[in-house]
Formats: C-alpha cells, structure tokens, sequence
C-alpha cells in the first residue's frame, strides 16, 4: 500500500509545476512578443515625443538665444505672456479655426461615411477617391490647392467668374483665409475620419438593427437609437483626434506655412506657427518652450472636459 | 516632427486605450510644436574636423547641377587642391535656408557649419549671438579698398568685418511689352510718379491680369522691397539709434502699397515663389508691372527666354528722390567652428582675391551664373570689358538704379517684426497707415529702450 500510494504522489507535484511552467513560458512568451512588437513605437514615443516634452518643460525657464546660451530666467517667460498681444490673438485664431473645423469635419466625415456604408458598384473606387487627399503630404496638399486658388485665374477664380466672384482672393483677404483652411484642412481630413466611422459601423450588429425594424423602427429611429448610441467610442476618437489636430497638427502648420505664412495680415498666424516664429525667426527658443507647455496644458484640459462630458465616449452601460 | 495626430493607418473601431494612446501621443507632439527640440540629430557635415570645413549654402551641389551649382562645386574644387583645410559643401534648398530650422537648430546644438551664406536682414541676429568670426585681419588692404562703398560697412561692427558680400543686388519695375501693347500703351506711358503707377496699372488691368504686382507674403523680403517706398519720402525706421518710424513718409510709403490693392490693380496674393518670382507673375502674363531685383534677368534668361521685358527705376512720390533697395548674400565664418582662422581664409580667397584668377571667378559668378551688380570695382571693369553691361536692362541697373541704392538695413527681427505687420495691415487688411505706423514705431521704441548689441542701421 505504502509503495503504490507513494509513487503517485511526487509525479503529481512534478506535473503540477509543469503545467504551470509551461503556461507561464506561453504567457511570458506572447509578452514578450507583445513588447517586441511594441518597442519600436515606444521607444521612439519616448526618444521623440516625451523627452522632448520634459525637457520643453525645462527649457521654458531659461532665455535660450538659438546659439547654444542658456540663463535662467524663472517665471519671466510666463509673465512675458500675459502682454503679449500676439499670443492671444494666435490663440483666438486657433480657437476659431477649432470650433468650426471639428464639427464641419466629423459631420463631413460621418455624412460620407453613412453615404459609402453600403455596397454599391463602384464603391471601391468612391471610396478611395473621398481617401485620397489623406495620403499625400500636407505640403503637396498646399500646392495643389495654391494653383487652384490662384487670384483671377486659378481653376475655382473661373468656377466663379459667372456669379461675378473671379476676383475674390479667398488665401489673400484676411476675412477669408482662415475659412478656406478650415475647408481645404476638412478636404483633407475627410477621408481618413469616413474610415474611422466606417470602422465603427461595422461593428454595429446587423441583428440589432434588424431587430429594431422588426419592432417598427423608422430609418431615422434606428439610427438615433441603435446606431448613433453605438458609436459613441468611435465619435469620440474622431472628435479628440481632430481637436488636437486642429490645436498643433500638420494643418494647423504645414498648410499655413506653405500658402500664407500666417498672412494676410496675420490672419492665419495659428499658435503653432507663432511658437515656430518665436523659436525660429526670433530665436526666443526659451519663450518658444513656455509657449508650447502652455498649450499642451489647454490640450489636456480640453481633452480632460471632453472625457467628462462624454465619459470617454463609453457605452452607457460600461 | 514626426508624431502627427493623424496616424496614417486607419485603425479599427478604437477601445479606450487606443483612444487614451492616440489621445496622449498626439498630445505629447504639441508639446514638440515644431521641431523645438528634436535638433539633436547630429548632422555629420557640421562642424567637421580641424582638417575639414563645412560649407552651407542653397547654391550647390544641388541636383540640377545647374551653373550657380557648379560655380560652387569648382569654388570648392580649386580651394581643396592647393590647401590641407578642406571645404566641403553641403547643400540646403533656399526654402529651407531661409526660412527653415536646419541652421537654426544647428548653431542652437553648437554644431553650427565653419561658412555660410547670410543676408543683411540675420546679420544682427547671428552677431548678436557670437557666432560671427571677424574676417579683417585675413582680409588685404587692397582687397578692402576694391569693394564699393558702404558694402564692407554694412557687414561691419566697430570697424571689424564680419561678412563679405558675393553681390549686390537691386530692385526695379520690370513690366511686360507685350502688356503694354495690348492696352495700347508705349513707353511714354512707363510711370514715374505714385499717382502715375495707379493709373497705368489701372489700364493695364483686365479680367485675367493685374497692372502692378508688389510682395505680399510677410517675410524679411517683403520688408526688404518697401524700404525704398520709405527712403523716397526721406523717411527710416531708426535715426541715431531712436525710432523715426512714426513719420509722413511712412504713412506715404504704407498708403501708396495700400491703394494699389484697394483700386484693385494689384494681386492680394502673388504667384509661384512670391515677389521675387518674376517668371510665374510677369513671365506668365498674371501681372503687367512686377517690382523684382536684378536676379529675375538670369532667371527670365533661363527660364522665359522669348518673354519681351524692360525694366524702369521705382516711381517716386511728388517730391520724392529716387531709391532702391542693394540686397545680397554675404559669405561669413563661424566663430565657433572648429577651424574660424581657415575658414576666414576661405572665404577672403573665395570673395576678395585681387588676381587675375580671383576677379573672373567674381565677374562669373556675378554676370555669367547670375546676374549682379559687382561689388568689387575691379569685378566691375573687368565684366565691362566683356560687355556684361552694355546695353538693355543691366546697363540701366548698373548705370541708372542701382547709384540711386542703399544697403539693405540690417534690422533684428524685434525691429522687422513690427514694420512687417505695419505693412501687411495697411496693404491687405486697410489699416490706417498713420496708426499702424504708430504702432510699429511704439513697439520698436520699446524694444530698443532695453536692446544691447551691435549699432542698428
């Protein structure tokens, strides 16, 4: 008894641990595989994105002269702020070309995407045709639509010459500027947001909706009860994404380096290209750097309410 | 700026975390706001060994491997083979040069190029900032006494030079023939007055054509070719180190800009590569006057070759004396490289060389690969014995316009700031001149009040 009892007993505390040796070895394994596959991104998000960041933070206390000098200068960046009256214009030009390109561009977007949701013929090519702008560089996208825009004899001057508009020079009169980038930047955007939420729809199931039919739901019901409340993940994504694009993204910059410069008369001069011009025209790389945390820090607490008000765009149910 | 918020992948419906991911990196981006302070990556060109010197420059070896090009690469050349200090060339397109960041981040990381090219309009930024080396002692007396006058002086700080000019470069009116026949003008009709130009340009504007072009991006160069507009009414922005800038000729000068955009006989925004691109506006028939330098004659040479232009001095206010605007890029040394003595030598060998070899290299560059006025006045008889300014346009540039020039005011950026949106205002937003040229004058009082540096002139 004693010799058939004992036996078993040490191969089950043998397999015991092996068992979950080898589980373990598979989890550390896809970990690792994990980690691997994230490295690079991590890595370069950590090199380019966040060092840089603090040591913005950093810089932002000294009076930096583009030639390599640094003196500390403590809270005089910031104090130098609050008169400047460039800044705040900046930030005003930014803030209007945010709360019309958000929304003009998600309901662009979403109309578009509801529009290619279904198959048809042709879908394919309308599909890539509305992506397209996405995929060429911003400076490319400036080009093209400088030719267009030309004054008197661009392609959109001759579109309106019959409603006596040919003369209107829409990058060269400073009440019409920043709306031409807000519609050139959603003629960029559009594409890639129309993706976003087409991702989204698919993962709306067909079975919900085809229930709600059942149940005597309209077209416009099922979208304001079933779909909408179901994509509210995604809308979020689309609206924060393209906040921030707004604020610093390559529009907000490349476009308006490229076509205007800031001009006419200052009427596009974003907060990003003025942070740019104080580092780089002005050398003033420590005001630059105060500037930048400052509007990382309306970033944050735009993001921040964003998060509050839609409780980071998660079902209600979460 | 290699984060963008937009990634180019789309991805799928995203959860939390991506959005928290996506939300955060592109959050962390702004904070680059530009490429503040990615300048890091070393750039092996700069700075090199003491056996070597980098030479930046928007000229060559580029691509095209045009003349300008080449007029660079066989500089290097013929330095290289008689001398242990090298120079290498490293290319940096125009845009970038001018108004990009890789000098800029460069000189910030201390890995600054031994020569580069600099206009009159950064020469108070980078002197302010140490990084000039004083070229005077390698520079002959002979040498010195060939430039014309006030060249050297506009590049000097206490009777030391910190730059040699490669050339002088005046501003006109160029205007189409064609334009002009077509609206039934001659040349009795070229304009010699303000009031003048409006009314012509009014003439020769059509559907499809503007009568008159000036600059209207903001920027150095936009600046740069108003100062005449200012000096014809005697006017300036700083006299005896004290702001002038709130004056008739000012508001004169800030108004006559305004009324050609407000009659509507000149663009709002300008063609191609802006004011100084005479092929894309003049060239292609967009404008029928275009205010440009003398580099548009190589340009159009090159470019338009069957265009029929002349060219006439700016128009005058009444009363007013003729002026123009001498630009040009300079060759300067880096007073932190790694070898400034050398480099010093390079660029008084490449620039001020009074042999035979040293004065045709100048006249190439300055009437062969481009068109120039010389700023040496042994450059000069030389191209004149070729016939370099014989006839048409350059011989009015050399003989006419440019005797009526100044250097072109070598203003800190807190000085050309002001002036700049004094000008953009009035030209595209209908400010009042006399206030905007009151504000200007207020802000740049202000600044000289505290600024410590070389004299402003």
């Amino acid at each position: 008894m004693v010799t058939t009892t004992a036996p078993p007993s040490p191969p089950a505390a043998v397999t015991r641990p092996r068992r979950a040796k080898a589980s373990m070895t598979k989890k550390r394994r896809e970990a690792l595989a994990a980690y691997a596959f994230l490295a690079p991104d991590v890595l370069g998000l950590l090199a380019f994105v966040a060092l840089p960041m603090v040591l913005a933070f950093g810089v932002a206390f000294f009076k930096v002269d583009g030639f390599g000098n640094y003196s500390y200068v403590g809270f005089a960046n910031y104090k130098l702020m609050a008169h400047d009256d460039q800044l705040w214009s900046s930030l005003r030009i930014t803030g209007i070309y945010v709360v019309t390109f958000v929304p003009l561009a998600f309901v662009v977007s979403f109309a578009l995407a509801m529009l290619v949701r279904n198959h048809f013929r042709g879908i394919g090519w309308v599909r890539s045709a509305f992506f397209l702008p996405n995929v060429v560089s911003l400076v490319v996208v400036g080009l093209i639509w400088q030719f267009l825009l030309v004054d008197k004899r661009g392609a959109i001057a001759n579109l309106l010459a019959p409603l006596g508009l040919g003369d209107v020079s829409f990058l060269g009169t400073p009440s019409l500027a920043l709306g031409t980038y807000v519609v050139i930047s959603v003629w960029f955007l559009m594409g890639y947001q129309m993706l976003v939420f087409l991702a989204g729809l698919k993962d709306v199931p067909k079975e919900l909706e085809d229930a709600a039919q059942i149940d005597g739901a309209s077209a416009w019901q099922r979208f304001r009860y079933v779909i909408w409340p179901l994509l509210r993940p995604t809308s979020f994504f689309v609206v924060v994404n393209s906040t921030i694009g707004a604020v610093t993204g390559l529009q907000a910059f490349d476009l308006v380096y490229v076509l205007t410069k800031g001009g006419p008369a200052r009427a596009t001069s974003t907060v990003v290209l003025y942070i740019y011009e104080q580092a780089f025209t002005f050398n003033n790389m420590g005001y630059a750097a105060a500037l930048t945390t400052v509007v990382v820090a309306i970033l944050v607490l735009c993001t921040g309410l964003m998060f509050a008000f839609t409780r980071g765009g998660r079902f209600d149910e979460d | 700026m290699s984060a963008t918020p937009f990634p180019a992948r789309p991805h799928g419906r995203p959860s939390r975390r991506t959005v928290l991911r996506g939300g955060l990196g592109a959050l962390a981006a702004s904070a680059v706001g530009g490429p503040l302070l990615t300048a890091c990556g070393g750039d092996d060109s700069g700075g090199g060994g003491g056996k070597e010197m980098s030479f930046w420059n928007f000229y060559g070896p580029s691509d095209d491997q045009g003349p300008q090009s080449k007029w660079f690469v066989s500089l290097a050349e013929q330095w290289n083979a008689n001398n242990d200090v090298k120079v290498k060339l490293r290319y940096i397109p125009g845009k970038d040069y001018l108004s990009g960041t890789t000098l800029q981040t460069a000189f910030q990381s201390g890995q600054g190029p031994d020569i580069f090219l600099i206009s009159p309009g950064d020469f108070l930024r980078y002197y302010n900032g140490g990084v000039l080396q004083d070229l005077s002692s390698a520079l002959p007396a002979e040498s010195k006494a060939d430039y014309l006058p006030g060249l050297l002086e506009a590049r000097s700080v206490d009777g030391k030079i910190y730059g040699l000019p490669m050339e002088i470069e005046p501003l006109a009116m160029y205007y189409s023939e064609a334009a002009f026949e077509k609206a039934g003008l001659s040349e009795a009709d070229l304009p010699k007055t303000w009031d003048q130009t409006l009314a012509v340009a009014q003439k020769l504007t059509g559907a499809k054509r503007n009568g008159v072009m000036f600059e209207t991006l903001p920027g150095y160069y936009q600046n740069f070719t108003w100062y005449p507009f200012l000096w014809q009414g005697d006017g300036t922005p700083i006299k005896d180190g004290k702001v002038a800038f709130d004056s008739p000729a000012a508001v004169q000068a800030l108004k006559f800009w305004q009324d050609t955009i407000k009659n509507k006989v000149a663009p709002r925004k300008a063609l191609g590569d802006g004011g100084g691109d005479v092929v894309s506006n003049l060239g292609s028939g967009a404008v029928a006057m275009q205010q440009s330098g003398i580099w548009a004659v190589a340009d159009l040479r090159t470019k338009a070759k069957n265009f029929k232009y002349g060219i006439i001095p700016h128009p005058t206010p009444d009363g007013g004396k003729p002026a123009t605007d001498l630009g040009g890029w300079a060759f300067v040394a880096n007073a932190k490289g790694k070898n400034p003595e050398a480099a010093a030598k390079f660029i008084t060998w490449a620039l001020g060389s009074t042999d035979a070899e040293g004065v045709e290299r100048q006249r190439q560059w300055n009437t062969v690969v481009k068109t120039n006025v010389p700023p040496r006045k042994s450059v000069q008889t030389a191209a004149d014995a070729k016939g370099a300014f014989g006839e048409g346009v350059l011989k009015k540039f050399v003989s006419e316009i440019a005797p009526t020039g100044k250097p072109e005011p070598r203003f800190p950026p807190e000085v050309y700031q002001p002036i700049a949106d004094a000008i953009q205002a009035c030209q595209l937003n209908g400010a009042d001149p006399g206030k905007a040229a009151a504000d200007a004058a207020a802000k740049i009082d202000t600044f000289l009040k505290t600024y410590q540096g070389a004299p402003i002139s």
